[in-house]
């Protein structure tokens, strides 16, 4: 008969367990539902290795349309104005011609999926912005990627904080509301984009893109991520055709660079910039030797085995 | 030395208890004849003991020493046991190659790490060099040398100069163009134009 008290307390365990994530799940639903019902208005920070900067967002949703403005308040007044998650124009330095494939539309958080990569859980209460907040912990069940670990607005479910830890538990970026306002709608004159907002030029030609696509793959990818974008576009300054992929996991993303080196003597190289990690290695290609740039927020062997895992598939392909 | 000091040593070698004074006193008196029946005794009794396997009077210091007097130079072995320790090679230094890679794709990670660490302790030395308080006259980007100021890109030569910062800036506004989660993506590729 000991056994009895034995099995309850493990079938109390078995249930508590799953309850846990189910609420780090429910939790993050709420999160991806929030910003497409809730307006709201506020300062945030932003900082990593060698950057701290200050910005302000207002973000309305109105008969299901959803605008948001973005506006830095430090240094450069760099900007972006999006409605439903298209980009409608962006300033400053920010310009640069990038090409929006059009599947790109954004993607919604998907818990389900992330659960399969990530371990979800909450792991206790804060405040953040003088509102109460509920932590969310999303650890990685591997080494390709980087843990979160979300504040979300009780009230709301809005992310105040978000943190990028690597294995080693340390802090890579940080991400931080210091005031948020969900109850006034923001005003229409904080919606339209300043002087210096400029529209973006979509310049990615998008049957090479289809192409570059197709003549790419990977070997070797980590588990969970997908390719969700391809661009071709040509350096405006060199001339020269760069072929982009984008790969995600639904939260962590990279991109990969394929640009031939046309002669040019290049060493491989690798660069951390706070979370974002740069890798470069030669390739041979039946078109001559190429250079693969894995650039993302994944640890850097992942970035590394990434690079030496392109394979180019048609002699055909970017050949242009 | 008296013959019960040294046993008392053998048994405390033989029990992997000895220092190394008694150490030293056991090897030096291993080349008498009787201290190596004494040491294989003690084996005997010990494996009785554990019921371990037993090789009764395996004395191989003295039948390799023997082999080793009278070994010739090795003849030129035939074909095919060389062939098979050819195999054997080839597949011992695969493996060798497959840890080394491991470890060396290991070591690639540890870098990487230690790289962020250096980052982070850049950014943590960075505020003492600048002095205790931030000036209103303070200009950050006039000691800034370009977008990566402040990263790990310094003393890249070239043509990684040239195509990283756009590359990470692609990424960045890509990400941003995105917009799945929050403005985190926009504020990281704003953070790459703050020169």
């Amino acid at each position: 008969m000991r056994s009895i008290p034995l099995l309850t307390l493990l079938l109390a365990g078995w249930f508590v367990v799953p309850a846990h994530a189910d609420e780090a799940q429910d939790w993050l639903t709420r999160l991806g539902q929030a910003e497409q019902q809730q307006s709201f208005h506020g300062t945030f920070v932003y900082e990593r290795n060698g950057s701290f900067s200050t910005h302000n967002i207002w973000h309305s949703v109105q008969d299901g349309k959803v605008r948001e403005r973005l506006l830095q308040l430090d240094g450069s007044a760099q900007e972006v104005v999006r409605i439903d998650g298209h980009t409608q124009c962006v300033s400053g330095t920010l310009i640069a011609g990038l090409g929006d494939a059009p599947s790109s539309a954004a993607r919604a958080l998907d818990p389900q999926k992330l659960k399969n990569w990530y371990d979800l859980a909450v792991i206790g209460k804060s405040r953040v912005a003088g509102r109460s907040a509920v932590i969310i912990s999303l650890t990685p069940r591997d080494q390709h990627r980087y843990g979160f670990e979300l504040h979300l607005d009780k009230e709301t479910g809005l992310p105040l904080k978000s943190l990028l830890v690597n294995e080693k538990g340390q802090l890579l970026e940080r991400f931080q509301f210091t005031q948020l306002n969900t109850t006034d709608m923001p005003a229409d004159r904080d919606l339209q984009p300043g002087d210096d907002c400029k529209a973006i030029a979509l310049d990615s030609d998008k049957a090479s893109a289809a192409k570059v696509a197709q003549a790419w793959h990977s070997d070797w990818l980590p588990p969970g991520f997908e390719l969700t974008s391809s661009t071709a576009r040509k350096d405006p300054q060199t001339k020269i055709q760069v072929n982009s992929l984008m790969f995600d996991d639904g939260l962590a993303r990279f991109s990969v660079f394929l640009e031939p080196l046309n002669g040019a003597a290049v060493i491989d190289t690798r660069v951390q910039l706070g979370p974002t990690v740069a890798v470069s290695r030669r390739l041979n290609t039946p078109q001559g030797e190429m250079m693969v740039t894995v650039v993302g927020e994944i640890p850097a062997g992942t970035a590394e085995r990434i690079a030496l895992s392109m394979r180019n598939e048609s002699a055909a392909s970017s050949k242009q | 030395m008296s013959r019960e000091a040294l046993q008392e040593s053998l048994s405390a070698v033989m029990d992997n208890e000895a220092d190394e004074l008694e150490l030293r006193r056991v090897l030096n008196a291993f080349d008498d004849v009787e201290t190596r029946e004494t040491w294989a005794r003690y084996q005997i009794a010990r494996a009785v003991m554990h019921k371990d396997l037993l090789l009764p009077r395996l004395d191989i210091a003295a039948a390799v020493s023997a082999a080793l007097a009278d070994e010739a130079v090795p003849a030129k072995a035939s074909r095919g046991p060389w062939r098979s320790l050819g195999r054997l090679a080839v597949a011992a230094s695969v493996t060798v190659a497959v840890l080394a890679g491991v470890r060396l794709f290991n070591q690639d990670e540890i870098a990487g790490v230690e790289l962020a660490q250096q980052s982070t302790a850049q950014g943590l030395v960075a505020p003492q060099v600048k002095g205790p308080a931030v000036l209103a006259g303070y200009n950050e980007s006039s000691d800034a040398t370009g977008p990566m100021a402040n990263g790990v890109l310094q003393g890249q030569p070239g043509w990684h100069d040239q195509r990283l910062p756009g590359y990470l800036r692609q990424h960045a506004q890509q990400a941003a163009l995105k917009g799945t989660e929050s403005a985190l993506p926009y504020a990281r590729a704003a953070s790459l134009e703050n020169r």
